[in-house]
């Protein structure tokens, strides 16, 4: 492109600009102009109560599953925690996760539990945390052979199940967005890890639901 | 307190010790089979073969097929009863589908057979409520080292512009050599491999047993002593099925009954290796060259179309057509129609794709 192309480009952008300050100078001095004109602020609204140390949050988990890497796992998770800047709790979910290959069905659920310890801090009518959750998770697995029920398998040649345990680590971050009342939007979600097998398996959890604080 | 917080904890311990295998470890056969093969090979080789290269036995699913119309009807002259010995197969005879799993056998030496997959539903007859698939074990001899059996097909003599239409030349005969089959003809002793889905249909005529016991759901090992080709005749003029002595049926699970394999010469169940173009009992009827050099290696005859004589389908035609068998050295029968005059997919077409009548080729040997 040659200079004077550039510069008529940059003369077009500008021609404009004007215009685009004034729009929205117009519009800031409008939205200013409606709350003076009475529109009261959200937390007069929607006032938030919860003041307490104790929260407590419980929603829908998204995870991968624990021993695979691939597929999702979906279920339910819920946790507690207490305390300020610094808090502590216990949180506990389960998930489940089916898949296939040609031979096998394979479904794998999974419980977690963590003792969590989280920086949080305050702001607006939300709060920021980054959390670390330390604890075992539970994988119960049940497989079942592909087309052994058509070709009349029984017991251990149709279904196999197992349940072991691995210890695992969390470490999340979370939004508690404070909604009404005692109640909070509380979204969370980042990476994990377990060792299974003598290997550092890595993931990831997501968790959106509700929160409670007194 | 302590105590309890050890009972608590046992299933944990114990749970532990488990060990997740996902998608991995090895996968339970769905069914296995013993089998046993049987008698003395030497004197069995065809001519030209000192040695077994590697036995192997191969589990074959069946197919639905209908012998053509003109290998079942009287023969209306001597060289047609020669073509129709020289090219029909036996009407009752197993015919493959599909070619499932081999392994290694000895002689006298049991082998178990085992599958990891269902039949497809293209070898299964019925409906989804209520069908079955049949394989007979076949014993042959790997003579191309590929681990498994591929079958043969009858082999065509040539027909004006089969190129045009799609044909293909044939695939050359398969080298191995097949010793013995647990099911080669309804018309003899058999032992057969069943899968049963869902109900089983009594009238059913896809290898029938009439007057056995039903196979069991799943995969079970049947035997029967078969009927004769009259009997069977009988049978289906009068709208039934042929029925067998129910002295001679059994019906058994895999793990029950080892399938036993006599060798036999291979002239005598190569047919089991052979597949057909079509299983409906339909002729394509075929346009002649122009020069035919290999009818001296054929049997031929000349003969009217088949009819039932049911006063249905299409009007019985006038035409005279010209039947060639295949060559003796064929692994598979199979017969070849010529006519002077008709369509490729209707011998009886109104407006013929092609009309020799008045000026046949040189070495035509029927009238027009």
């Amino acid at each position: 492109m040659h200079k004077r192309e550039v510069r008529v480009a940059f003369q077009r952008c500008f021609h404009h600009l004007p215009t685009v300050v004034a729009a929205v100078a117009l519009t800031a001095s409008a939205a200013r102009a409606r709350a003076d004109d009475g529109r009261r602020p959200v937390d007069d609204d929607f006032p938030v109560q919860s003041k307490g140390a104790l929260a407590v949050d419980a929603g829908l988990v998204l995870a991968l599953p624990a021993t695979w890497q691939t597929g999702l796992s979906s279920g339910i998770g819920a946790g507690v925690t207490r305390g300020g800047r610094f808090a502590w709790g216990v949180r506990g979910s389960w998930s489940s996760a089916t898949e296939s290959s040609l031979v096998w069905t394979v479904s794998q659920n999974d419980f977690r539990l963590r003792g969590v310890a989280a920086l949080q801090q305050p702001a607006g009518r939300g709060v920021f945390a980054l959390r670390l959750g330390l604890g075992p998770t539970f994988a119960y697995e049940h497989r079942t052979r592909n087309q052994g029920a058509r070709a009349g398998l029984t017991g251990s040649d149709l279904e196999t199940s197992a349940l072991a345990v691995f210890p695992a680590v969390d470490l999340e971050g979370v939004i508690t967005l404070h909604v009404l009342g005692r109640w909070s939007l509380v979204l969370s979600g980042g990476p994990t890890a377990l060792i299974a097998d003598g290997a550092l398996r890595g993931g990831w959890t997501a968790q959106i639901g509700a929160g409670w604080q007194p | 307190m302590r105590r309890g917080a050890v009972v608590g904890l046992a299933p944990l311990l114990v749970a532990a010790c488990g060990r997740l295998q996902g998608f991995g470890g090895e996968a339970p056969p769905l069914v296995s089979f013993e089998v046993v093969f049987q008698g003395d090979l030497a004197p069995l080789r065809p001519a030209g073969v000192s040695d077994e290269h590697a036995l192997r036995v191969a589990l074959v699913w069946g197919a639905q097929w209908l012998t053509e119309p003109f290998c079942v009807l009287p023969a209306e002259s001597p060289e047609a009863a020669a073509v129709i010995d020289a090219g029909c197969r036996d009407p009752f005879g197993f015919v493959p589908a599909v070619v499932s799993v081999s392994v290694p056998i000895a002689v006298d030496v049991p082998a178990t057979l085992t599958l990891s997959q269902l039949p497809a539903a293209d070898v299964m007859v019925g409906d989804v409520t209520a069908r079955v698939a049949y394989a007979t074990l076949v014993v042959f001899d790997d003579r191309d080292d590929t681990g498994t059996l591929e079958l043969s097909r009858p082999r065509r003599p040539p027909f004006e512009f089969e190129s045009e239409r799609g044909f293909q030349p044939g695939r050359p005969d398969s080298l191995d050599i097949i010793y013995g089959a647990s099911f080669v003809t309804m018309t003899a002793p058999d032992q057969r491999v069943a899968y049963r889905e869902g109900a089983f249909d009594t009238a059913s005529a896809f290898y029938p047993r009439a007057g056995c016991d039903p196979p069991l759901p799943g995969f079970s090992v049947l035997a029967a002593g078969g009927f004769s080709a009259e009997a069977a005749l009988a049978a289906l003029l009068s709208g039934g099925l042929p029925p067998e002595d129910p002295a001679t049926c059994a019906v058994s699970a895999p793990a029950e009954t080892p399938i036993v394999i006599a060798a036999r010469a291979p002239a005598e169940v190569q047919e089991v290796g052979c597949d057909e173009r079509t299983d409906d009992s339909s002729i394509g009827y075929r346009r002649p060259v122009a020069d035919l050099s290999d009818l001296a290696s054929r049997v031929v005859a000349c003969a009217h179309l088949p009819s039932f004589g049911t006063g249905g389908g299409s009007p019985a035609s006038d035409l005279i057509q010209l039947v060639v068998s295949g060559r003796d050295s064929d692994r598979c029968k199979g017969l070849t129609h010529y006519t002077l005059r008709g369509c490729f997919e209707d011998v009886n077409c109104a407006d013929p794709e092609w009309d020799y009548t008045a000026n046949p080729p040189a070495w035509w040997p029927c009238g027009p």
